[in-house]
């Protein structure tokens, strides 16, 4: 399969915090293919197992299969729905957004708001909370009652799209691009040889508070791991220290949570092998797996390459596909390699 | 049960302070539990044995409260909060410290009632001056507020109905469960109001396949209030996500099949703050199944938190109900 037909299919299965149930199944068949064994714990964790010729070491790449979303929340008069959100939501994108309602049957629906027309003089250009939108899927509010719950998952209706330029633009691009990045990497692998055992995993509910990384590396106990998410896109506006440039290759996180000469091998290794790469700065740990990775269990060293990505948390997060390749090439070296890099620098 | 609900939550124990009200709690459950153990954090475990899954169901005994960190040159303490106490809610409360010396909490003169936070606040002893206060209460007392249980029609009003209602159903449960296959660690937690501390070590402890928290949750059911879907007297409350756990699709279903099965007037909950024992549990060692019973309360971390007398019962019947179920098949664990 193509690595443009993955990035359409993986952005497109719906997996919002705590029911990733269907892009976890995409994935497991995927990593089917590509790994001696292939599962989804209870949590649905998607963890696929690359032997390695000897074995004495594991190292654990981790990129978030979840996506942000809403829950139906409460129903209003007149068959409109409230909404809870999961995960960091902007609510100024929120308003004219189309939406899919995940219960016991798909519905769809649109998220609403007030025309200017019949705006308030004054109210032009605020923003309406989060709380105060709604979902309206034109249904009476009875066959809402009837076909709807408390709790069904809401995402926004979601076409992955490949730009002029040449670059993707979707929703869940955040993290579905790390994920690929993880399909890359075993796709290259296939042609190295490598040492210890490679555990590849799609981890749970990142979005509220990097959950699945945590139990992963808890069960996992990896003597390295890698966490793989993606980072700020540069775009108007915004200083280039903020950012990482799209078609710069992944960007290798530097900070305080990060294992410093493990980074600097990692960097090292692309420099040797020509891969474009960037360095991004993270002086207060947070925002990605690594960050419970870390303190998991006795403590696991980590380093961290991202995708730059633009708009996130958007119905149109957009990105360079050569990063991802970039990032997979360099991260299946660094598999390949990582039973001496640790011995000489971690030991 | 209203005599037991009198005498839990007008008990002294803010969080790292349990003692009192593990005492009260532990010859309460006693009778109806096969072993009874304090671990090192100071959790009350009460189990009742069973060759199927272990099941942990945590109920928090700890309060909100406050400590005492220091005292001023006329005699009045200085306070700092323990748990998440909203300075507004504390004016002119009665308090109780944790030598029995007992306070009322009074405020320097505001101009505008924005400007009341915990460096305004004092307590009053009743001390003629420094010294006295000194000899009377000195720096590091915990304190609590005091307050009656008061009946409201079908309703009752109290303080620490946050958690205490939780340890009540857990008692009461642990009284009607006549017969299960399960392995029932009932743990009465510390800690939970400064951050889920007491259930997390209990869950380490106890490695339990599935874990139930009682607590209580908020309601959209008073004038202006947040939009919620709860409300009192429509039943127990299934939780659906808090800002701690989304509770996993299976333990929710089994949850809402037993109520279903059982005709128990239940109600979804979705909470968008807040956090209860049952996260701390789902993040314990590699993850554990977690959910939450959760009993409709309004005013929660005030004087007079008010829940229903229905719902309580409601409650109690669920937990008893599902702790009835063979855990292990429902939940198809190996």
């Amino acid at each position: 399969m193509k690595t443009e037909d993955m990035l359409k299919a993986l952005t497109e299965a719906p997996g919002i915090s705590g029911s990733e149930e269907d892009v976890a199944h995409l994935l497991r068949n995927y990593f089917a293919r590509l790994t001696d064994e292939a599962f989804i714990d209870k949590f649905n964790n998607v963890i696929g197992i690359k032997k390695g010729t000897s074995s004495a070491g594991k190292v654990m790449m981790a990129a978030h299969i979840d996506q942000i979303g809403f829950l139906v929340h409460t129903f209003e008069e007149g068959g409109f729905i409230r909404i809870a959100p999961i995960g960091g939501h902007d609510p100024r994108v929120l308003p004219g957004q189309s939406v899919i309602i995940y219960g016991k049957e798909i519905i769809r629906g649109v998220i609403g708001t007030t025309p200017p027309h019949l705006q308030k003089s004054g109210d032009t250009g605020k923003v309406t909370a989060l709380e105060e939108l709604y979902v309206d899927t034109g249904l009476k509010e009875e066959d809402v009652k009837a076909r709807l719950r408390i709790g069904d998952p809401v995402l926004f209706d979601n076409v992955c799209t490949r730009m002029a330029g040449g670059y993707y633009s979707a929703a869940a691009m955040d993290n579905r691009a790390g994920v690929l990045v993880l399909l890359e990497t075993l796709r290259i692998l296939k042609g190295l040889k490598h040492q210890w055992d490679v555990y590849m995993v799609g981890t749970v509910q990142e979005e509220v508070g990097t959950r699945g990384g945590a139990l992963t590396a808890y069960e996992i106990k990896p003597d390295v791991g890698i966490a793989i998410d993606v980072t700020f896109g540069d775009f108007p506006g915004i200083p280039d220290r903020q950012t990482s440039k799209l078609g710069g290759g992944g960007a290798v996180a530097v900070g305080p949570n990060f294992h410093p000469q493990l980074t600097e091998r990692l960097i090292a290794l692309a420099q040797d092998w020509e891969i474009p790469f960037q360095k991004e700065f993270n002086p207060r740990p947070g925002g990605t797996d690594a960050v419970s990775m870390q303190i998991a269990a006795r403590g696991v060293p980590m380093v961290q390459v991202s995708i730059p990505l633009r708009y996130m948390h958007t119905t149109v997060e957009t990105l360079d596909l050569q990063d991802i390749r970039r990032a997979g090439r360099l991260l299946a070296l660094f598999a390949a390699h990582i039973d001496e890099i640790h011995g000489e620098v971690v030991g | 049960m209203k005599t037991l609900i009198k005498k839990v939550v007008e008990t002294f124990g803010p969080s790292g302070r349990e003692d009192s009200i593990r005492e009260i709690i532990k010859k309460e459950i006693e009778p109806f539990v096969d072993s009874l153990a304090v671990d090192t954090m100071g959790n009350l475990h009460a189990v009742k044995k069973g060759a199927g899954a272990r099941v942990m169901v945590a109920a928090h005994m700890d309060e909100i409260g406050f400590v005492v960190t220091h005292i001023d040159k006329m005699g009045f303490l200085r306070i700092s909060p323990v748990g998440g106490v909203a300075p507004v809610r504390c004016l002119y409360q009665r308090v109780l410290l944790d030598n029995g010396v007992k306070g009322v909490i009074g405020v320097e003169p505001v101009k505008n009632n924005n400007e009341i936070d915990f460096s305004k606040l004092y307590v009053d002893i009743g001390a003629k001056d420094e010294d006295e206060a000194r000899s009377l209460a000195g720096e590091g007392r915990f304190g609590a507020f005091l307050n009656e249980m008061t009946e409201l029609n079908d309703l009752i009003a109290a303080k620490s109905l946050d958690d205490r209602i939780g340890c009540v159903v857990a008692i009461e449960a642990a009284r009607r469960l006549k017969k299960s296959p399960n392995e029932i660690h009932f743990v009465f937690t510390v800690q939970e109001e400064v951050g889920l501390r007491g259930a997390r070590a209990a869950a380490f402890r106890i490695e339990p396949e599935l874990g139930i928290a009682l607590d209580v949750t908020g309601t959209g059911d008073t004038p202006e209030s947040a939009k919620m879907p709860m409300k009192l007297r429509n039943g127990v409350a299934i939780k659906i996500k808090d800002s701690s756990l989304l509770v996993p699709k299976k333990v929710k279903e089994f949850f809402m099949a037993v109520a279903e099965r059982n005709k128990i007037r239940h109600q979804p909950e979705i909470l968008t703050f807040g956090g209860t024992d049952a996260g701390a549990i789902n993040l314990s060692k590699s993850g554990i199944l977690a959910g939450c019973l959760s009993i409709p309360t309004r005013y929660i971390h005030s004087v007079s938190e008010t829940a229903s007398l229905s719902d309580i019962e409601e409650t109690v019947k669920l937990l008893v109900k599902i702790l009835e179920c063979d855990v292990k098949k429902e939940l198809a664990l190996e």
